[in-house]
């Protein structure tokens, strides 16, 4: 059974649709980069397999549970135990520190463990930067602040919207080896969103969201 | 489009963006302006009112000749009326009395007894006008008696078949017309009917003068020659003395009432702090495209100016019809008792309402300064990439501790002109420099709590840590009003606590008894055969004597109450404030009220002058200072002996009586009208109180003074509130993007909320206790110094505990209420989809 499975599906905003007839399926492990233009539903469809939005046609199983039958409680519990997200604007906590950042999805499960959350920044290569707090560092910093926090926890899959998408290359290229290197290491599989090829050649599978649906390979 | 109205439009695209936020900034200023102006306006209109009815009443003489004490002798009427630089001379005899009405209720009724034949040169509204089917010679009938507006009203000639009785005379008048005069109830009538009825004959209260064009007044004084006992009193005096009597009283409302604009002005600050740093990204642009530092300051206080404008506006609307509805169903009298049964008309003047006005742009300016000074100082390239300067700074360190000092320096100015006008920015420092002080409040209190591993409490706990100064922002509203309430809480229950006390010790008789129609200028003797009557009564076991003479020391104040009673053991008789001094040989006692020492510098050791009835003065010594809550103008205790030594005066106008073992009240009651009677007088002509009625009606009016103050506080705490809700919204907006990241780490939506309502429960918290603190110390203040710089009086420090405990929690429940209200944005959808970028 593939960890993810997307069938059929189908998202609209009124009369406009978003996307229609996706299907996708993700293995434990494998690294799939989602390719397509800006505002074709890429983070649409991230935030459906997050349930963070609904969608108007066709299934979701994450690790063969139905995602479209669960109740906001439910939704939560999902993402605090199965996802890690990492993100295009970083989005830490401008108030915690970059441990209590990192440490959050453990204490969300009553499961503090500051040698974990040691570990994974010694591992990021934020070891000694662990009681800064995050409007002392710079992008490529926060972003891996982020990484960090998005494996700490070792959920199967890891939800990376547009994680380079305010970095120079340079720095662009080492975060996402980085997240690949944390993904493999954690054997979490990883869907990631962008509209970078560049970004998508670090993925072991590229594929295109269009209108239509999901085309394998790059468009 | 010029360059300042596109930056105008830019304030208004701001403000039809967020609404309601702009609406509560407005509303506060309103209220603040509304509450002021209305004060202001009721007192105005009844002060007004009052010197129409004092001008009416006692007309427009040049000179007015008044006793020092009591009534004059009328034989210097002769002398006066035939001077030649005399064109008119008015005699006039005042008596307070009372009547009773259809329920038998006492009305207090001012009685002028007149010469209607000369009155009409002076005070034509004081002529008395027949009724139809009345003699037109019926104002010359010393048996008639005429009525104005107020007492027809509150007595109803109608329903008593024409005839009144007067309380503390004898017989009924024929209501025979009416007096156009307006103010409190007022009956005319031939000043022979009123020196047979109260036997006061040949005794007059006053003449008023009308010189002979172009004569020398001071000529003219001269040359008369006045005997002692009699004075020259300038016409407006009357005004000025209720004018100077309810002076304190009107300042401190006033004051009071500028608290809700003072709270508000913490809510402008709140909205526009919020407003600012959202619009940082904005105002880094138009710094980027050119507009200097002074200029985003410059728009911001303009901002804020505006918001001003509007406030003041609908402020002054709403504040003149809050006037209205109040003068027509409260009359002009706020509780202070000077304008009492009085129904002014509203009179708006234009310089109090552009004071008002511009007290509401001030506020509204003053809570933007911080703002526009933090929108001035935003590095615009750093703020454009997101890495913006704190979007709140906080105030230098030394603000706090100056602001608090200067508090403290002020407290201690003396009153200046009789009012406290040093201790009203003691106060507002006290707030200022408390709520500067905040920021480090709330560091010093949760730096010291451990980092939490729950983890709703981990995200709000170390916002609120880490950023002290927007929880300033949004709990500084919280932390003014509930100051504020505190110290008035505290005020209004020390002061009611130590009147309970002092009325302990001044009423410790089982009965008081005293002549009707008492408590005006006369108090009225009781005849020494019916007193011998009483002390005989078998009830009645012992029985003590008071005479009460209101006494002119300084004709610009009003006449202080000189109290004649036993004082065999001073310090058991009144409520001294120290042991008395001892009284050096030759000397005579007395005893002078907080009031007075303080009004005519009569300190325990010094001397005053008395002068006694019949014009002579004597000097006596004062022992001690006692504590007098029931004349604010100032009283004098002097034993009774000395009195009736000095004054040859035996009379008494009040009994204290103690009742035997077993005799009940009401039996004691009857008995006393019974010897009223078989002394052929009115029963009610006496008056019969038992100390739990005086203390109920003491209390009574105490409540209705302060019913106000209950209100204002209640106005203050609202807007307080009103600030939470508000600052909170625009913070629920201002971090969707950081509630949305809370969803996506498994965030419920109840612990998204529960992180909002934390985070305003904590710095509620903090903002609470700084608040008990801050209001303690200007109960402080307001005990200590404004009421006695104010009335005269002083007070002991009681804390009501349980009703404080009961205020904060309440403030502390509705915080979380708030928080909670304003945290349902937090959690929805749309904060979700609020972390996407889309680039």
């Amino acid at each position: 059974m593939a960890l993810l499975e997307v069938e059929a599906l189908a998202k609209r905003y009124g009369d406009v649709t978003v996307f229609e007839r996706v299907s996708l399926a993700l293995e434990r492990g494998e690294f799939v980069a989602i390719l397509g233009e800006s505002g074709v539903g890429k983070s649409t469809l991230l935030n459906c397999v997050a349930a963070l939005d609904r969608w108007d046609a066709g299934r979701i199983r994450l690790d063969g549970t139905d995602l479209g039958g669960l109740d906001e409680r439910a939704q939560a519990h999902l993402r605090r135990t199965e996802l890690g997200f990492v993100f295009q604007a970083f989005h830490v906590l401008p108030h915690l520190t970059v441990a209590q950042n990192v440490a959050l999805p453990l204490l969300l499960q009553d499961r503090p463990d500051a040698a974990r959350v040691q570990d994974v920044l010694a591992a990021v290569g934020l070891g000694s930067l662990a009681e800064r707090l995050p409007r002392t560092l710079s992008g490529g910093q926060l972003q891996r602040v982020a990484i960090a926090r998005a494996v700490v926890h070792r959920p199967p899959l890891i939800l990376a919207d547009e994680p380079t998408g305010n970095l120079d290359p340079r720095t662009a290229e080492r975060v996402l080896a980085l997240l690949r290197e944390q993904v493999r290491s954690e054997s979490a599989a990883c869907l990631l969103a962008t509209h970078s090829r560049a970004a998508a050649a670090q993925a072991d599978r590229v594929v295109t969201l269009t209108p239509g649906g999901i085309v394998e390979g790059g468009a | 489009m010029t360059r300042a109205t596109a930056l105008l439009a830019l304030v208004f695209a701001e403000w039809r963006h967020h609404p309601w936020r702009t609406a509560a900034a407005v509303t506060a200023i309103v209220l603040g302006v509304a509450l002021g102006h209305a004060v202001h306006v009721i007192n105005a209109s009844a002060l007004d009112e009052f010197d129409a009815a004092v001008r009416a009443v006692n007309g427009t003489p040049d000179l007015e000749l008044r006793a020092a004490a009591g009534t004059f002798d009328e034989a210097l009427y002769g002398r006066v009326a035939l001077d030649p630089l005399v064109a008119a001379a008015s005699p006039v005899l005042e008596v307070e009395t009372a009547a009773l009405d259809a329920n038998g209720a006492r009305v207090p009724l001012s009685v002028v007894g007149v010469d209607a034949l000369v009155l009409a040169a002076i005070a034509p509204a004081l002529v008395p006008q027949p009724a139809r089917g009345e003699d037109r010679l019926a104002l010359l009938d010393p048996h008639a008696i005429f009525l104005n507006a107020q007492a027809e009203r509150r007595l109803d000639p109608r329903a008593r078949g024409g005839s009144l009785r007067l309380l503390g005379s004898e017989g009924a008048w024929r209501i025979a017309g009416h007096v156009n005069a307006p103010g409190p109830a007022l009956a005319v009538m031939d000043i022979a009917g009123v020196q047979a009825a109260f036997s006061r004959a040949g005794q007059l209260s006053r003449i008023d003068l009308r010189l002979v064009p172009g004569a020398d007044r001071d000529a003219f004084l001269r040359r008369l020659a006045l005997p002692a006992g009699v004075r020259v009193a300038e016409p407006g005096e009357a005004t000025e003395r209720v004018d100077a009597m309810s002076r304190a009283y009107r300042v401190n409302l006033s004051v009071l009432a500028l608290v809700a604009l003072f709270t508000g002005a913490f809510l402008v600050y709140a909205v526009l702090a919020l407003s600012v740093a959202q619009r940082q990204p904005q105002l880094a642009l138009l710094g980027v495209l050119g507009l200097a530092a002074r200029e985003r300051l410059a728009l911001v206080i303009a901002e804020s100016a505006l918001l001003g404008v509007l406030g003041s506006a609908l402020g002054l609307a709403l504040g003149t019809a809050l006037a209205a509805l109040a003068l027509r169903e409260l009359g002009g009298d706020l509780g202070g008792g000077a304008f009492a049964g009085i129904a002014p008309a509203l009179h708006v003047e234009p310089v109090g309402a552009v004071v008002y006005a511009l007290l509401g742009i001030g506020a509204a300016v003053l809570g933007g300064a911080w703002p526009a000074r933090a929108a001035a100082r935003l590095a615009p390239a750093q703020a454009l990439k997101g890495l913006g300067a704190d979007a709140a700074p906080r105030p230098p360190p030394w603000v706090a501790p100056l602001l608090l000092a200067l508090a403290l320096a002020l407290a201690f100015v003396p009153a200046i002109d009789d009012l406290p006008l040093a201790a009203y920015p003691a106060v507002a420092c006290l707030l200022l420099g408390g709520i500067a002080a905040l920021p480090v409040a709330i560091e010093a209190v949760l730096g010291r709590l451990p980092a939490s591993r729950h983890a709703p409490t981990l995200v709000a706990l170390e916002r609120v840590r880490h950023a002290p100064q927007l929880a300033t922002v949004t709990v500084a509203g919280i932390v003014a009003s509930l100051a504020l309430s505190i110290a008035l809480m505290v005020m209004v229950g020390s002061f009611r606590t130590s009147m309970l006390r002092w009325l302990d010790v001044v009423l410790p008789a089982d009965l008081y008894v005293r002549a009707a129609g008492a408590g005006g200028r006369d108090a009225p003797a009781l005849p020494p055969a019916l007193i011998e009557r009483i002390a005989a009564l078998p009830g009645v076991a012992r029985v003590e004597a008071l005479r009460v003479a209101n006494v002119e020391i300084d004709p610009a104040r009003p006449p202080v109450a000189v109290i004649a009673r036993p004082l065999d053991d001073p310090s058991a008789r009144l409520p001294l404030l120290a042991a008395p001094l001892p009284l050096p040989a030759g000397e005579t006692a007395a005893y002078a009220s907080e009031a007075f020492a303080d009004l005519y510098g009569a300190r325990p050791g010094t001397h005053v002058e008395l002068p006694l009835p019949g014009g002579e003065r004597v000097r006596l010594f004062v022992r001690a200072t006692w504590r007098d809550y029931a004349r604010q103008h100032g009283a004098l205790a002097i034993d009774r002996r000395d009195w009736e030594r000095l004054a040859h005066d035996a009379s008494a106008s009040d009994l204290a009586l103690w009742l035997a073992p077993g005799a009940g009240t009401g039996i004691v009651r009857a008995e006393l009208r019974a010897a009223a009677r078989a002394q052929g007088l009115d029963a009610a002509a006496l008056e019969i109180a038992e100390p739990a009625a005086i203390r109920a009606t003491s209390l009574r009016i105490f409540d209705r003074s302060f019913a106000v103050t209950v209100w204002l506080e209640a106005i203050a705490i609202g807007i307080g509130l009103f600030g939470i809700g508000a600052s909170l919204s625009a913070q629920v907006l201002a971090r969707r993007k950081e509630f949305g990241l809370l969803a996506h780490l498994g965030f419920t939506c109840a612990q998204v909320r529960g992180v909002v309502v934390a985070e305003s429960a904590l710095a509620a918290a903090v903002g609470a206790a700084l608040g008990v603190l801050l209001g303690l110390a200007v109960s402080v203040v307001l005990v200590k110094v404004v009421n006695p710089q104010s009335f005269h009086w002083t007070m002991d420090l009681a804390v009501p505990w349980p009703s404080l405990a009961a205020l904060v929690g309440a403030v502390l429940a509705s915080a979380a209420a708030t928080g909670w209200a304003a945290a349902r944005g937090a959690a929805g959808r749309s904060t979700v989809l609020a972390v996407k970028e889309d680039w």
